[in-house]
């Protein structure tokens, strides 16, 4: 499996506060990543290292070969990184449909082209009844699908997925965990932040953990659940995948 | 999650009656009509007088939404840009006697380069912040004029030849000069039309509605806010230098001052933020209001006019809140009886 993404020692310092600590870690292509972590761990801070929101105070980040430290968002989006907000940001004034198109731009040039690219990818995460529907009347699991469908409808080779099922019913999250997991065969590597842990737990191909911006475990889901610097900083207790 | 197939997009195509973001309607095309009959008929010198000065707020009100309306970038110093327009082809005219005809793009171009620039220096300011430098950068633009007596003028002003001549666009028809104004207010209806139908404009929205996700969708906010503003800012120069082939004269005070500012963002406001109509519709209610009761009232009451005005702009924006844009689609939509 080739390397698609290579964080290299990456740190990032707010103050006297290591938010992320020489942490160093690859992402395989087709690999569905997970990242957990207790709340505070840095998490949000290594995405915004990866995604180029801001640039890390020390080490390297090397995408598709590229060395993409320091680069601007869009410039990071431009080689194929695409990324969902953990609260939701739709342009408020613009249609469900219009709000896929700005990133469908990205591989589809036309009007035209970028509404179709827009519409199927609307379709495939559930929502084909909303193309016209403004933002402001969607719930908070449907801004969640909107989000992932932005992030899609750019074609990513790595897509960042922050916390998508926070809001979800038990439902949403069954057809989401199963959508998510079909993105790799796709041709999609994923890197998942979630705390509903059923869901990533079952689909991620390999955990990553984060805690107080180290990172201190990295395995398969079932050694992840067991490990006992794990359990003891996030999980509490030995987590039953069954 | 289900694999729908899309709409088809080739749908029909069919005129809309109203207007609608990136299409060209029937209330524009009927609209366009009235305005060249307007022109065409034989109106009283005043109202003539209203009706070209209606034409230009309503270039200059949609030159203002680019930025204000469409880009987010909400701008109470647009009189700079108009300053400089109106400047740039008074001072080739009078001092190097460079007709107006090449002046205006020359004035329209500096007024981009000084668009350019108050974005690049309010690059990090957002909000108020932005709105409040904004309004001191057109007053420096203003004292800058003021100072610069060689040039400018000064405080004096400077005055053009009212002598009728094609080539320094003076003329002694005002319907002249109201075909002219019109001119002007559809080239800028038609940019904005063919930006809202654009790649670009779809740029534009996002930047304004999420910088964070538009960057995230590969979109250089920074880029985006420069151009946008710079776009505005050149069509707002243009207005100004016809505004000077107007009036034959102009001062920093005159042209450069606060209340032109205000009344750029104003119009849209009324009219509605962010559509092409709204700023037209903004300029046909408030500037005919505004001059007609200047011009009735202002003798007879001083300030009473202001009062009228400021009551009527109250009611539009409690009433209103979405412009006139947003109501015209309202009453379209309203079935009384249903």
């Amino acid at each position: 499996m080739s390397v698609l993404l290579e964080v290299r020692n990456a740190s990032r310092k707010f103050g006297a506060l290591m938010a992320v600590n020489n942490v160093s870690f690859s992402v395989g292509q087709g690999e569905l990543l997970g990242l957990i972590g207790p709340n505070g761990a840095g998490k949000s801070t290594l995405y915004n290292l990866i995604a180029g929101v801001l640039p890390p105070t020390a080490g390297e980040i090397v995408f598709d070969g590229k060395t993409v430290t320091g680069w601007k968002p869009y410039e990071v989006a431009r080689v194929g990184i695409g990324r969902t907000f953990q609260i939701p940001k739709p342009y408020r004034q613009l249609s469900v449909v219009e709000n896929v198109m700005l990133t469908a731009f990205l591989r589809e040039k036309s009007i035209a082209g970028a509404r179709r690219l827009a519409e199927i990818t609307l379709a495939d995460v559930g929502l084909a009844d909303y193309f016209g529907t403004p933002v402001s009347a969607l719930t908070v699991g449907l801004l969640k699908r909107l989000e992932v469908a932005r992030a899609l409808a750019m074609q990513p080779k790595l897509v960042l997925f922050d916390e998508i099922m926070a809001g979800l019913t038990p439902t949403e999250v069954g057809v989401m965990t199963k959508f998510v997991a079909g993105l790799p065969a796709r041709g999609i590597t994923v890197i998942w932040v979630e705390h509903v842990l059923y869901a990533i737990m079952k689909t991620a191909s390999r955990i990553i953990v984060l805690n107080r911006g180290e990172l201190i475990a990295e395995g398969p889901p079932a050694a992840m659940a067991r490990d006992p610097a794990v359990v003891k900083a996030y999980l509490g207790e030995e987590m039953d995948l069954a | 999650m289900s694999i729908a197939e899309p709409k088809p997009t080739g749908k029909a195509r069919r005129l809309p009656i109203l207007p609608q973001r990136g299409k060209v309607s029937l209330f524009e095309i009927l609209l366009l009509l009235v305005c060249i009959g307007l022109v065409a008929v034989g109106l009283s010198p005043t109202l003539r007088d209203v009706l070209l000065l209606t034409f230009l707020f309503a270039g200059l009100a949609l030159a203002w939404n680019i930025a204000g309306g469409y880009a987010g970038l909400i701008s109470f110093g647009h009189a700079a840009f108009f300053g400089v327009g109106a400047y740039t082809s008074t001072i080739l005219l009078v001092h190097f006697n460079v007709t107006p005809w090449i002046g205006i793009w020359c004035g329209g171009l500096l007024a981009a380069v000084f668009g350019a620039v108050l974005a690049l220096v309010c690059a990090r300011l957002r909000g108020p912040f932005f709105i409040l430098s904004t309004l001191a950068f057109a007053e420096v633009v203003r004292i800058g004029a003021l100072n610069w007596a060689s040039l400018t003028g000064g405080p004096e002003g400077l005055s053009i030849s009212p002598a009728p001549s094609l080539i320094n666009m003076v003329f002694t028809s005002k319907t002249t000069y109201a075909a002219l104004m019109l001119g002007y207010a559809v080239l800028v209806y038609a940019i904005t039309k063919a930006l809202e139908a654009s790649r670009y404009g779809y740029y534009l929205f996002a930047i304004r509605d999420d910088e964070d996700a538009a960057s995230a969708a590969g979109v250089n906010p920074q880029l985006g806010r420069t151009s946008a503003m710079a776009l505005s800012a050149s069509l707002t120069g243009i207005g100004g230098s016809l505004f000077a082939q107007y009036f034959l004269y102009l001062d920093p005070t005159f042209v450069i001052s606060p209340e032109i500012s205000f009344q750029f963002a104003l119009l849209p406001a009324v009219g509605g933020l962010g559509t092409a109509i709204g700023p037209v519709l903004g300029s046909f209610l408030i500037t005919p209001l505004s001059e007609l009761l200047r011009s009735n009232l202002g003798n007879a009451a001083a300030g009473l006019h202001l009062v009228i005005y400021s009551a009527g702009l109250i009611v539009v924006m409690l009433y209103f809140p979405g412009g006139l844009a947003a109501a015209i689609g309202k009453l379209a939509r309203w079935r009384p009886f249903s």
